[in-house]
């Protein structure tokens, strides 16, 4: 059975290339995958999580507000009894702020994982795979190119 | 939902009733005490005829700061330093929300601080007086450049302050920009901006308008492009307006590129009304560019060379800064100044490309495809046909954010750099045209010993700011025998 991930751009951000591209990665990797768009609330986030039964919350951000715009979306994700694996991804600070920095922070607000905007999609779903502690044979339609 | 029919004057007037009490600067406007105002400046300043009667491309950069005092000095330097031919004013982003109490809120915190707290001029709050001050205060003709889907205040606004040029459509200012504004309403707010432009057109005060063409700016193909251009420039010319200048971004692989501008240019003449005067706008690459300043200026060299070839009447120029954001003055003009070098060396040389033709007809091809798609799904009616079209994914922008587009066609680069479609999804091309773009693609994908799939996509939106035109797979994982030039 296909596992579910939940994707989107959170805040008033409109940038949807990144989401695109991730969204083919992660179907053409066996995912079940709700695409929320860009411009998502964290309750778009939370209502689709719970709706869809999802196994993880992928959080993309590349305007520089994603610490404002994810604040208080792990305490939503616990008042709605959720339990699912959170990452973000992107821009998420403005101007050249250290990545180890801004990682250590995201860590901080729950997030399990935290993205640079150089990330492959590839080893973003190879994580996943870790994390949701899925086997290759699981998802059988996987085949890496390039 | 809306039809392709001139708005009575009764109409404009009711409308721009309403609008005048959204922001206290909107009582301001007097339609005829404006025209008064335009009929005073000088043939120099008068956007359409200095456009419409240049013997060479134009060339106009983006700028915008939140303060008269210093947009003005920043138009003068530009005007001065980077010898811009056309002027800009950037408009804020909470203005393009129709946030004006916000963009009230950053003026005054950037007025009273060294910082710019827009990141745009908010021409609203500035008002008609202090628009005309600008426009005073400069030699060149002024356009208003921005990305508001809601544009009516905006544009009763700067058109009573002296601006003779509008940017934006409501398809190329909804579908890149935002995700739920449906397209009928914006088509209502845009046949209002029109009709506004074309009844100061026909008192004489000729106001050009120029729907956005790079629309996502990330690997649009051209036909999809031109046919949203062409959608625009008929609604618009529907209501009145006479000075349309058509827009195209920049791929990268120069023979498209310079196919794609002769077809925008032929087929804008073919289908708008003989009445309208059709100019062509080319945008340097408005996708990633290098982080690195060297190599950000070969791209906008590349941009300048284009030009030089295919001679659109305007260029809109980027800075080797882009990749850090809102650019520098200096940096600003540099980039209008290496345009103008590669247009200055190159446009008198007698350059013969191979392939341009046959590009050019395949282009032209697709968009006829696409505009009879859209003819049918309106029962003839453009407006009502393109609102369909989108609906159906008939008509469809790779990546577009909007809720009113599908977003389901993927572009990918063939082996020669040039943009095909990878994923058609539902849009309205012919088989043969789809064969087409598979094989081109499937050479591509022979060369780099792949699938085609979307990590081609992928790859191909890194490549220009990685240093390459396609992104070939870089040989770390993937197989040997890709054209990948590693650095």
């Amino acid at each position: 059975m296909p596992r579910t991930v939940i994707l989107g751009v959170i805040g008033s951000d409109a940038h949807v290339v990144g989401i695109t591209i991730l969204e083919q990665a992660l179907s053409a990797a066996g995912f079940e995958v709700i695409n929320l768009g860009v411009q998502t609330s964290q309750d778009e986030f939370v209502s689709a999580a719970k709706s869809h039964d999802a196994e993880a919350v992928l959080v993309s951000s590349l305007y520089g507000h994603a610490r404002q715009d994810c604040e208080g979306l792990h305490d939503e994700l616990d008042a709605a009894g959720l339990d699912v694996l959170t990452y973000v991804g992107g821009n998420l600070a403005v101007g050249q702020s250290d990545f180890e920095e801004t990682q250590a922070t995201f860590r901080q607000m729950g997030f399990d994982r935290v993205f640079d905007a150089e990330t492959d999609p590839e080893e973003a779903i190879e994580m996943l795979r870790e994390d949701l502690q899925l086997t290759t044979t699981e998802a059988e339609q996987i085949r890496v190119d390039g | 939902m809306p039809t392709d029919e001139r708005l009575s004057d009764d109409q404009l007037q009711r409308i721009a009733n309403d609008l005048r009490d959204n922001w206290h600067t909107g009582r301001e406007v007097d339609f005829e005490e404006a025209i008064a105002f335009h009929e005073s400046l000088p043939a120099s300043k008068q956007f359409a005829t200095v456009l419409e009667s240049a013997d060479q491309p134009l060339l106009q950069p983006r700028a915008g700061v939140p303060c008269l005092e210093e947009q003005i000095d920043l138009l003068r330097y530009l005007q001065d330093e980077g010898g811009a031919d056309l002027l800009p004013t950037t408009i804020d982003s909470y203005t393009r929300d129709n946030e004006y109490e916000k963009a009230e809120e950053g003026l005054a915190a950037s007025r009273g601080s060294d910082e710019n707290e827009l990141n745009g001029f908010p021409a609203v709050n500035h008002g008609v007086e202090d628009c005309r001050r600008l426009i005073r205060a400069l030699d060149a003709p002024v356009e208003v450049r921005h990305g508001t889907p809601d544009a009516r205040l905006l544009a009763m606004v700067t058109l009573a302050g002296g601006f003779q040029s509008f940017e934006g459509g409501p398809i190329s200012y909804n579908i890149p920009y935002t995700k739920r504004h449906d397209l009928a309403t914006t088509i209502e707010h845009w046949q209002f901006v029109d009709r506004l432009c074309g009844a100061y057109t026909e008192r004489g005060v000729t106001i050009n308008r120029e729907p956005f063409g790079p629309l996502t700016g990330t690997l649009v193909p051209p036909s999809i492009a031109i046919a949203v251009m062409l959608v625009e420039g008929e609604l618009a010319a529907t209501q009145g307006v006479r000075s349309l200048t058509l827009g195209y971004g920049q791929v990268g692989n120069l023979v498209q590129d310079v196919a794609a501008l002769r077809a925008l240019r032929k087929l804008g003449n073919e289908y708008l009304r003989d009445e309208v005067t059709v100019t062509t706008v080319f945008h340097e690459w408005m996708g990633g560019f290098p982080p690195d300043e060297a190599r950000a200026n070969g791209v906008i060299s590349l941009g300048g060379a284009t030009a030089a070839v295919a001679q659109p009447d305007k260029v809109i120029t980027k800075s080797a800064q882009e990749f850090q954001g809102v650019p520098t003055k200096e940096a600003n003009a540099a980039g209008l100044r290496t345009t103008r070098q590669l247009i200055d060396m190159m446009i008198e040389q007698d350059i013969d490309l191979g392939g341009i033709e046959e590009e050019q007809a395949l282009i032209e091809r697709e968009t006829r495809a696409l505009m009879d798609a859209i003819y049918e799904a309106g029962d003839g009616d453009v407006a009502q046909g393109v609102i369909n079209a989108f609906d159906s994914g008939a008509l469809d922008v790779p990546f577009a954010p909007s809720d009113a587009a599908k977003g389901a066609v993927l572009p990918a680069r063939d082996d020669d750099g040039r943009v095909r479609i990878f994923e058609f999804a539902d849009l309205a091309l012919p088989d043969d045209i789809k064969e087409i773009h598979a094989a081109r693609l499937g050479e591509r994908a022979e060369t780099e010993g792949r699938d085609q799939s979307f990590r081609m996509v992928a790859d191909d939106v890194d490549a220009i700011s990685d240093g390459k035109l396609i992104g070939r797979p870089t040989g770390d994982n993937g197989p040997a025998g890709g054209a990948s030039d590693a650095d």
